[in-house]
């Protein structure tokens, strides 16, 4: 199950365990006394220091609300969180908020997508950069300014000391992400989530954004959550890839091995749908029928079954493991591609608990 | 001479930007297109890419008369449209449809599927050719085409009784695509088809528009910002940048081998689904951002971020597209130079490939 790969786990992480490491995470919502709806299910990943873990899923696939989880910003109310999301061995669903508000922003820290809701719009940006050095290295006003300064400029925002001084709207969408950026790392994170952090930028600006990230990343040995929806900027950045739909993690790979080897008929169905720069023009897309919303609940099938094309009576038959399939590589599907005749995969999953 | 079913001759839309409250001044213009020229042949499909901003959507709305034009000429079928106003505009309507992005938006929460799809053919009636299979115009002979639209775009005919909310995303866009092509229109404009849809989901909508293209011989012109998607589609690109059209190729040369700097950089900035074509993937970052279309820069507008940038001639003179091989055309003082190689860009601004 684990997924941590190379002399990357070393560094950064205690006792040569992951960072982060994420166990049969859940997370219900609903009301009491009314059946909840399930956003996450069951989902367990490890982050190694220095490590870049993609996330890929379509809207409402619970990619966000897994993150959100980890980093304790879903509402109290309404919201059934199971399992454990361990930092250096702590538990952070667990810990009382005083504990974990010291780790947010200071080890923990998040670039959300859009950053017109995610800043706030009448508090300058000078303020919300220096606002968590002040909570978590106690810098005086000046020592914030200077070293938000730096920051800025490091997150390639030209002018930055006038720039400080600004609200929001008066930045454009990719000095905005910018900003973010530098708040997110303004404590030097050792782990830093992104959440679809270049959705809804224009792709030369999303360029620019994540070779920024790249690069700070690079220079901090910070590890990296990347969550997104775009197959492209997941093969340019991670080390590992998870995939998921539903809710649950379908597929789980090394970057290369999950591109060159889909084995889950979703993930190969993604590939095959999506149309390429430099693919063949004249071949037509292979869509996936039916919509994201045609699900069924996983602890009775494959959730995937109504829009697979493989579909047989064995994939609903009840709940189905994340098996491995090769080194490093975990899918959960009865029926996966390029894999041995049918029958033979059905009873070793079928066997797994 | 190739047939074109739509034509524009150096449009220009230019939007007032107004200030004070009592005396309404005009202070300036939002140039949102400055003096695009371009031709779409019939049955074939033209895509507009390009970045936010760069006025696609609005040069796509001014080829259907939905904005007014500040200057230049839009030929319909060989007709000068431009002025024309009234019931003679009316009658064209039915001619030209526009699929738009957002499906929820677009479609009235308050209308039924069967109203919705019905509407233009109470507007407009049937078309010539569907009186003979349909009858003359009435609510039955509505219905009647309205449910082979709904087969033709793939949803079940129980549609008709339901409402948008009942839909996801993907079978709401083919709804407002049903609705689009009712009328039997020659020319489709359609507005981002795609980008309000799930991933898996954008495949089979822009299967359908192929399909309905070969059915019933439309001419589209897709205006999308993703380029792969554009390129799928598309016979020829035009790709636009601050309200002028930089480049213009048939859709395998543009990707194959971009001439103009701007065309270069975005083609360099998509990431690609496969990370061994990710780590040799040379990026080209541009500085800053869009300028504004209030105040675009002199001579070429690409200029204040052009990597290539030279000397005076690109900052003084404005560049005109001009075609410096069969199909290809460029706005670009220095295309040939750049295409062989003998201009580098500017170094700080190329990423060498991640590797691995």
């Amino acid at each position: 199950m684990s997924t941590v790969v190379g002399g990357a786990a070393a560094s950064g992480s205690v006792g040569g365990g992951p960072l982060l490491s994420v166990r049969d995470l859940s997370v219900v919502f609903g009301r009491r006394g009314q059946p909840g709806f399930t956003a996450v299910h069951h989902v367990s990943f490890d982050v190694a220091g220095g490590e870049v873990v993609g996330i890929v899923g379509e809207s409402g696939s619970g990619k966000s609300v897994t993150s959100m989880a980890v980093m304790g910003l879903l509402p109290a109310r309404g919201v059934r969180i199971s399992g454990e999301a361990r930092y250096r061995g702590r538990d952070l669903l667990t810990m009382p908020d005083r504990e974990r508000a010291r780790y947010r922003g200071a080890e923990l820290a998040m670039v959300f997508q859009d950053p017109m809701t995610s800043l706030n719009p009448v508090v300058t940006v000078g303020t919300q950069v220096t606002e968590v050095l002040h909570a978590h290295e106690r810098l005086s006003r000046a020592d914030a300014r200077d070293q938000a300064v730096d920051l800025l400029r490091r997150c390639g925002i030209p002018d930055p000391a006038r720039r400080l001084g600004e609200y929001p709207h008066q930045l454009s969408g990719g000095m905005r992400q910018r900003a973010l950026i530098a708040t997110a790392l303004a404590c030097k994170p050792k782990l830093l989530i992104c959440d679809e952090p270049t959705t809804a930028l224009d792709v030369t600006i999303q360029a620019q954004v994540l070779e920024l990230l790249v690069e700070l990343v690079r220079d901090l040995g910070t590890a990296m959550v990347m969550i997104t929806h775009d197959l492209g900027v997941v093969a340019g950045l991670c080390d590992q890839v998870n995939v998921m739909y539903a809710g649950r993690i379908v597929e789980r790979a090394g970057c290369h091995e999950l591109f060159a080897r889909p084995r889950h008929r979703y993930t190969e169905g993604l590939l095959a749908s999506i149309p390429r720069l430099d693919g063949d023009r004249s071949l037509p897309l292979t869509p996936i029928p039916g919509t994201p919303r045609d699900v069924v609940a996983w602890d009775r099938a494959c959730a995937f079954a109504p829009r697979c094309r493989f579909v047989t009576d064995a994939c609903v038959r009840g709940d189905l493991a994340l098996a491995p399939l090769g080194p490093g590589h975990d899918v959960r599907c009865v029926h996966p591609a390029g894999g041995a005749a049918p029958g033979a995969v059905t009873a070793t999953i079928q066997e797994a608990p | 001479m190739t047939d074109h079913l739509v034509e524009a001759q150096d449009l220009k839309v230019h939007y007032p930007i107004r200030r004070g409250l009592v005396f309404d001044r005009t202070v300036g213009h939002v140039r949102a297109v400055d003096g695009v020229s371009l031709a779409v042949p019939r049955g074939s499909t033209y895509g507009l890419v390009g970045e936010s901003g760069c006025g696609k959507s609005t040069l796509g709305r001014a080829l259907l008369r939905l904005e007014e034009t500040a200057g230049g000429q839009i030929v319909f079928d060989g007709d000068d449209i431009t002025q024309l106003r009234g019931e003679p505009l009316r009658v064209l309507r039915r001619r030209m449809q526009m699929v738009f992005q957002d499906p929820m938006a677009s479609l009235d929460p308050r209308q039924s599927i069967q109203s919705l799809l019905t509407e233009p053919l109470r507007v407009h009636g049937l078309a010539e050719a569907d009186r003979e299979e349909f009858g003359a115009d009435s609510s039955a002979s509505h219905l009647a085409k309205a449910v082979r639209m709904l087969e033709l775009v793939g949803l079940p005919r129980a549609t008709l009784e339901k409402y948008p909310h009942e839909f996801s995303g993907g079978q709401r866009q083919r709804i407002g695509i049903a609705r689009a092509v009712i009328l039997n229109p020659e020319l489709v404009i359609a507005d981002e088809p795609v980008s309000a849809l799930d991933v898996s989901v954008q495949a089979q909508v822009i299967n359908l528009l192929e399909d309905l293209q070969d059915a019933l011989g439309l001419t589209y012109v897709v205006v999308a910002h993703d380029l792969a998607v554009v390129r799928h589609i598309s016979d020829r690109i035009g790709v636009m940048y601050l309200g002028v059209i930089v480049e213009e190729a048939p859709a395998d040369d543009l990707y194959a081998e971009p001439l103009h700097p701007y065309t270069i950089t975005l083609l360099s900035a998509i990431p690609v689904p496969d990370p061994v074509a990710e780590a040799s993937r040379e990026r080209i970052l541009l500085s800053g951002d869009l300028p504004s279309p209030a105040n675009p820069p002199t001579g070429c507008r690409f200029h204040t971020r052009c990597p290539w940038v030279r000397d005076e001639l690109c900052r003084t003179e404005v560049p005109a597209l001009r075609e410096i091989a069969p199909g290809r055309r460029v706005a670009c003082h220095w295309a040939e130079s750049i295409a062989a190689g003998r201009l580098a860009p500017d170094a700080d601004a190329v990423v060498p490939p991640r590797g691995d």
